[in-house]
């Protein structure tokens, strides 16, 4: 009998496995995906060579268990796709001819492009784009700050447009549910199996099925989740306020209401009442595709149950009535009385752990600096939100065309690649063409990079030992595992780089990282140094789970600048005042997709399929990663997912190439003919376009004739964009036929 | 009667996360198109009543191995003391005989042409008292390794059998 059968390796298990095997190892944090902070992993090391990994056991986060991008992270450094020095364009836009120049004259030539337009233009003109939170995004606004831009142009596709219309209903944060204590658990738009399946909320799931709770999944196609989920609402894209709202009309008139919560802790619950009798189960049966019956029945077990939690995805957040499906489904909560409840949903735990001192510049923000914005992704009232002041993505790059209401000059695209990762492709490209100055900074190639005026070639985290990372009861150090390949510098090197070459050195710790940890570890009261004493971090405790935390929460301040409640009433805003003073509605309401079943009947003869994407998957992360090979074997070519009858129709067959057409483009791709869809809808996973070398898989086109499905979408700004989040819609209608 | 090494696979904690297969394939060395350990979905039922079940499949080390009775070459050999299966390649001629033979489409073929599959990890187990790296990677505990009595052994054989032919 193996006498250590014990999991996951320990650090000391680790070291004993690298003595036997005449390796190294070092614990660091994973570098696979993003946002924040990683998994805790041990990387072995053979002569000088990043060979393998291994799950940390020690770690809060991820206890050891490590997902497929975990393991092949030494493919994903040791890439043929690698940059390998900084260069500069000499051909033409989207040409890809560059010529290779050292990091010093990358450095003089953007501050000085910078500089220039900074004079000339004004500071607003630079626009930094970050399509997730990173680690280093506070660094970004950081440089923005110093330099006089407000324009962080977030993507509004993931997490923030959730956490804004949560704080404006409840005051807090509603991630997750709570998994461990319900009896039913709504899964809702959301891939809790492959968002982080080595953290929390995957096996979250697997233990709540073994002791029994309910699980409803509603999205329009299910994966793995599939075999987890006792119901199936099939809903079609798009179309979770109309669902979120019928339910509401069952529940508020079957009565399955908390009064006493309701009657104590919100407001406007009357002119819900009335409001949403408009919003029938039979009414929404046309608009979402889910039957009336379905809606009634999964309603009731929600609202009856005492224990029932909703994990809302990022799903929702990808249409232009996002705002009203998250509020719709926060009041549910709410008046369910499933609020902060054991079961429910939850308001963020607190711990005992510091939080270190924040690099963002945040003191510095005005109102003046605020009406900046190019493009501002909530409106002015509301910012700055909680990462800060932001504008659109999209919209950044709307200006650059239109001029309005000034043009964006430069763009420094961090690691994101605005023609795969925003809707729009063919704008995004044009926009592209016009912009004065480019700034591409990566580790591999990206999709956009042939239009960059200058390319950075960044390390990755396996080749640099910052930052250190906190989250949660967890703070470690980051180890660097081999030297860097090249002539590579780290996102924040190249960001203090950069800093101090513009002449906003003292606000740059003077180009020192080491200075730049020490600062922000203050409230640790160590150094970076000493913590990396800890090979496996430091663990505070947690505080003990409460409860029913409303007075705390309803009371909260909002980031803006106003510094008003979130809640003005101290309550749950079922009735929102605060949307209504900026010309919002203050109930939630339906609004339809650009195209849709119902909203455009018309394009339906000639396109009588729903398109829409995932926004996980079990092997890339968003458009990364195409390029290592060992995650290519197993997810080789763009997919889309079809049900078989839709395909029967067609003469479809698996794995055969097929075109995929909407009013804005098409699509080349292959057809995964797919038990777990909606036979009138079709997925396929966002982010194609990088081939792989090893497997001789060559690049896919970005616009026309590729696998973007960005590129098929309606960027109409009446239409496509939620008018409060700027949430931008991935619905559209297609014809799809073989190839 | 002697314990042998098995695998335990449950279908009901596997997240399709292919871990374990990313596990095999880089501390293996595992070459470009060659699977030791493949996690597959496997649809029940149609619309809208569709559900899906998982299995993650390597090699079983079966009790009676098809494998060995079919290989004309005798290279294939149960180990004695731990049950493992393993492929004497000098001895394999790449005739695929194996592949017909195994109900659970294991063996493979890489630039070699020679048969290759799981050989449990031997070294790591015998040699390290360490787990598979298929099994430490595991989030859920859905994929176990154990030292099993060879009934208990069969029964698994025929569920992940049972799984596959579904």
């Amino acid at each position: 009998m193996p006498k250590n059968n014990k999991g996951p390796l320990t650090y000391e298990e680790a070291l004993a496995l690298s003595k036997k095997t005449r390796q190294t190892v070092i614990p660091t944090l994973c570098g696979m995906c993003g946002p924040t902070m990683g998994c805790g992993v041990y990387a072995f090391v053979k002569d000088g060579i990043f060979t393998k990994v291994s799950g940390m056991k020690e770690s809060p986060i991820n206890h050891g268990a490590l997902c497929a991008k975990g393991f092949v992270a030494p493919q994903w450094v040791y890439s043929p796709d690698r940059l390998k020095t900084p260069l500069q364009r000499i051909g033409e836009k989207g040409e890809g001819r560059f010529r290779e120049i050292t990091w010093n004259e990358a450095l003089e030539i953007i501050a000085g492009t910078l500089k220039h337009q900074k004079e000339k233009y004004g500071p607003e003109t630079l626009a930094m784009l970050s399509p997730a939170k990173r680690s280093y995004s506070d660094y970004l606004y950081r440089f923005l700050i110093a330099h006089g831009s407000p324009n962080y142009g977030h993507s509004g596709i993931c997490a923030i447009q959730k956490m804004f219309s949560f704080m404006y209903t409840v005051g807090g944060n509603l991630r997750g549910c709570d998994y461990q204590n319900a009896d039913v658990i709504l899964i809702w738009g959301r891939q809790p199996i492959y968002s982080g399946p080595s953290q929390g909320s995957a096996r979250a799931l697997v233990k709540a099925k073994q002791r029994g709770a309910k699980i409803i999944t509603i999205k329009p196609s299910v994966e793995a989740d599939g075999g987890f989920a006792d119901i199936w609402v099939p809903i079609r894209p798009g179309t979770d306020a109309a669902l979120a709202l019928a339910m509401l009309h069952v529940v508020v008139n079957e009565d399955l209401i908390d009064h006493e919560f309701v009657d104590t802790w919100c407001y406007g619950y009357d002119k819900l009442k009335e409001h949403i009798q408009l919003y029938t189960p039979a009414w929404a049966e046309t608009i979402t595709g889910v039957p009336a019956g379905q809606i009634i029945h999964v309603a009731r077990i929600y609202g009856k149950a005492e224990k029932a939690g909703i994990d809302l995805g990022n799903g929702v957040e990808h249409a232009p009535s996002a705002n009203d499906a998250i509020r719709a489904v926060t009041i549910l909560i709410a008046i369910t009385g499933h609020l902060d409840r054991p079961g429910g949903n939850l308001f963020p735990p607190s711990g005992e752990m510091p939080t270190p001192k924040s690099v963002h510049l945040r003191e510095r923000y005005t109102r003046e600096w605020v009406d900046k914005l190019v493009g501002p992704e909530f409106p002015k009232a509301f910012q700055p939100f909680v990462e800060g002041t932001s504008s659109a993505y999209y919209r950044i790059f709307d200006s650059v065309l239109t001029e309005k209401p000034y043009p964006i000059r430069t763009i420094i695209a961090p690691g994101t690649q605005p023609t795969v990762s925003t809707r729009g492709s063919k704008r995004v490209v044009e926009a592209l063409k016009k912009l004065d100055f480019y700034v591409v900074a990566d580790v591999a190639r990206t999709a956009d990079m042939d239009y960059a005026d200058i390319v950075i070639p960044l390390a990755t985290p396996y080749e640099t030992d910052h930052p250190f990372e906190a989250r949660g009861n967890w703070i470690m150090a980051r180890n660097r595992v081999i030297e860097p390949l090249a002539d590579y510098k780290s996102m924040y090197e190249f960001i203090l780089d950069l800093g101090a070459q513009m002449g906003y050195g003292a606000d740059f710790w003077n180009g020192s990282m080491m200075d730049s940890m020490n600062d922000q570890l203050t409230p640790f009261n160590m150094t970076i140094d000493e913590l990396r004493r800890h090979p496996t971090g430091i663990k505070y405790k947690s505080m003990p789970r409460t409860y029913e935390n409303y007075r705390e929460f309803f009371s909260k301040n909002s980031p803006g600048l106003s510094g008003k409640p979130f809640l003005p009433h101290g309550k749950v805003e079922i009735y929102n005042t605060t949307f209504e003073e900026e010309g919002f509605n203050p109930l939630p309401e339906w609004r339809e997709p650009p195209e849709s079943m119902t909203g455009t009947p018309e394009l339906v003869k000639d396109y009588p399929l729903i398109l829409s994407d995932y926004h996980t998957s079990k092997l890339y992360t968003a458009s990364w990663q195409r390029n290592v090979p060992h995650l290519r074997e197993i997810m080789p070519y763009p997919t889309l997912h079809i049900h078989p009858d839709a395909a029967l129709r067609r003469g479809i067959n698996n794995d055969d190439w097929i075109i995929v057409e909407s009013p804005h483009g098409w699509m080349k791709v292959k057809a995964e003919i797919y038990e777990g869809i909606r036979p009138d809808t079709v997925m396929i996973l966002h982010g194609w376009w990088q081939g792989c070398v090893e497997l001789g898989i060559r690049d896919f086109p970005i616009l026309d004739g590729g696998a973007n499905a960005n590129n098929m979408y309606s960027v109409d700004p009446d239409k496509a964009f939620d008018p409060l989040i700027t949430a931008m819609s991935s619905q559209t209608l297609v014809q799809v036929r073989k190839a | 009667m002697p314990l042998q090494y098995g695998f335990v696979f449950d279908p009901s904690k596997c997240i399709q996360c292919h871990s374990c297969e990313m596990a095999c394939k880089s501390w293996r060395d595992v070459e470009l198109g060659i699977h030791w350990r493949q996690v597959k979905n496997i649809w029940e039922n149609h619309y809208p009543e569709v559900t899906c079940v998982s299995v993650s499949v390597a090699c079983m080390h079966c009790v009676e191995p098809e494998c060995i009775k079919a290989c004309p070459e005798e290279a294939i050999q149960k180990l004695p003391g731990n049950g493992i299966v393993i492929v004497d390649k000098e001895k394999c001629i790449g005739c695929r005989t194996c592949l017909d033979a195994c109900p659970f489409g294991v063996p493979q073929f890489g630039e070699d042409e020679k048969m290759q599959k799981c050989d449990m990890c031997i070294q790591e187990i015998e040699y390290q008292n360490e787990l598979p790296p298929c099994v430490r990677a595991c989030p859920t505990q859905a994929l176990l390794f154990e030292e099993t009595e060879e009934e208990r052994k069969k029964v698994m054989e025929q569920s992940v059998q049972a799984l596959l032919s579904r």
